[in-house]
């Protein structure tokens, strides 16, 4: 069977959230292996959450923001691009993937890139295999 | 050693002048402990207490950790070496301690013991600095002519590593601890109450010294001390299991000051990197 991957998504309600909405009432197709939360800000994921998700089975995560500059609280995502990029370089140092986090900035008309982020980020992880590392060893 | 001896002394008169004056109304220094190796934190509050001050070249405690102990607005005396100047900056920075509550004994370094391992102490397990940043009166003279090392030189080894040999040797490194929080404790910027470990709603991590709980517990901890962590080195001294935490705490530092352009603990002027951010931030920096 092939591998399907277990995608967290975290999702900013003003544009990645609405973006993924407009991706689904224009009937646009992508793959199924990324469940969304929504958060009120890009800022509001603290990096416990990535390494959370992934000890508890996820085998990528995918953090969708406003575009910087046009965060709905003004300066958000220049906060959470900061915290973020160094979550990645340290699950890079412990040997992870820093492929398996991806952070990308998606406006809330920009239903077309959600799918396509969806599509690619999929087939890398696809490529990457399951993550084992972190994820807890059921006894 | 003569130096120490002096520097001893001189820290022995100022404590006792500032004290005498109320200029202060604690210092925090040293003092003898079971034995010559294993001196302790000491916290002199009158005259008296002087005497018991000791200084040599085993008192390697960041004192910083004991400042946010007292209440705001306590007139405190801390004797600094240079790591422990930084961390003193880191904290004014973050607005836990005000500079004008401070008297800083500036004590310059050179050949700092590990009492476990009676090993100098350089730039392969600290910041490798001799002489403190910031400084209100040097006790000593200013350590100079040696060659300045950089203090991220003993990461090379590990960031060759393939990154699954590199998992590894982290996994076994950190299925040693014992979750004693002894990091934690003599972590000048671990002062976090409650710290996100002890919270159980939402519970981050599994409690228990295991893998799963360890590595959430480290992996967060080092995240929470990224661009703050000024390099002293006393997780992993603390440590009585020896995990070489400095490693991965440097790794991020070295990362941090690459992104941000700062280094932790130099200036009071400065803003811890996470708290801050500048809009011309690259979005290379996410890849």
């Amino acid at each position: 069977m092939e591998f399907e991957p277990k995608i967290l998504g975290i999702a900013c309600n003003w544009c990645t959230y609405t973006g993924a909405d407009l991706a689904g009432t224009t009937r646009l197709e992508y793959p199924p292996n990324v469940r969304v939360v929504r958060v009120m800000c890009s800022s509001r994921i603290n990096p416990s959450f990535i390494f959370r998700a992934f000890q508890l089975g996820a085998d990528g995560v995918l953090v969708g923001g406003c575009h910087p500059g046009d965060c709905h609280y003004n300066t958000g995502n220049l906060y959470a691009r900061r915290r973020l990029a160094t979550a990645k370089k340290i699950l890079e140092f412990a040997g992870i993937e820093p492929g398996r986090l991806r952070v990308e900035w998606i406006s809330a008309s920009e239903g077309n890139k959600f799918a396509e982020v969806v599509e690619e980020f999929t087939t890398q992880i696809k490529n990457l295999g399951p993550q084992i590392k972190l994820k807890i060893q059921e006894p | 050693m003569i130096r120490f001896k002096q520097i001893e002394e001189r820290l022995k008169k100022e404590a006792k002048r500032l004290l005498e004056s109320g200029a202060v109304a604690v210092v925090l220094a040293y003092e003898k402990g079971y034995d010559e190796k294993h001196p302790m934190p000491y916290a002199a509050k009158n005259v008296a207490d002087v005497e018991n001050i000791v200084f040599n070249e085993y008192c390697n405690y960041n004192m910083a950790r004991y400042l946010v102990r007292y209440p705001q607005g306590t007139k405190i005396a801390i004797a600094v070496k240079a790591a422990d100047s930084r961390a003193v900056i880191q904290l004014i920075q973050e607005e836990k301690v005000k500079r004008e509550y401070l008297v800083l004994l500036g004590i310059p370094v050179q050949g700092m013991k590990n009492p476990k391992t009676g090993e100098v102490i350089d730039s392969k397990t600290t910041c490798g600095m001799h002489n403190p940043v910031l400084y209100d009166i040097l006790l000593g003279d200013e350590v100079h002519g040696h060659k300045i090392v950089s203090p991220y030189d003993v990461l090379v080894q590990y960031e060759a590593m393939d990154k699954d040999a590199r998992w590894e040797f982290w996994k076994k490194e950190l299925d040693k601890c014992i979750r004693c929080y002894a990091c934690r404790k003599a972590c000048p910027m671990c002062y976090c109450d409650p710290c996100f470990i002890d919270q159980s709603k939402p519970k981050w991590a599994d409690k228990a010294p295991q893998s799963s709980g360890n590595m959430m517990y480290h992996l967060t901890r080092f995240h929470h001390l990224a661009g703050r962590c000024i390099d002293c080195g006393e997780c992993s001294r603390a440590c009585p299991v020896n995990i070489p935490l400095y490693l991965f705490h440097k790794k991020v530092a070295k990362e941090c000051e690459e992104m941000f352009n700062q280094r932790a603990g130099m200036s009071i002027e400065d803003k811890p990197v996470l708290i801050d951010f500048r809009v011309e931030d690259s979005d290379k920096i996410l890849e």
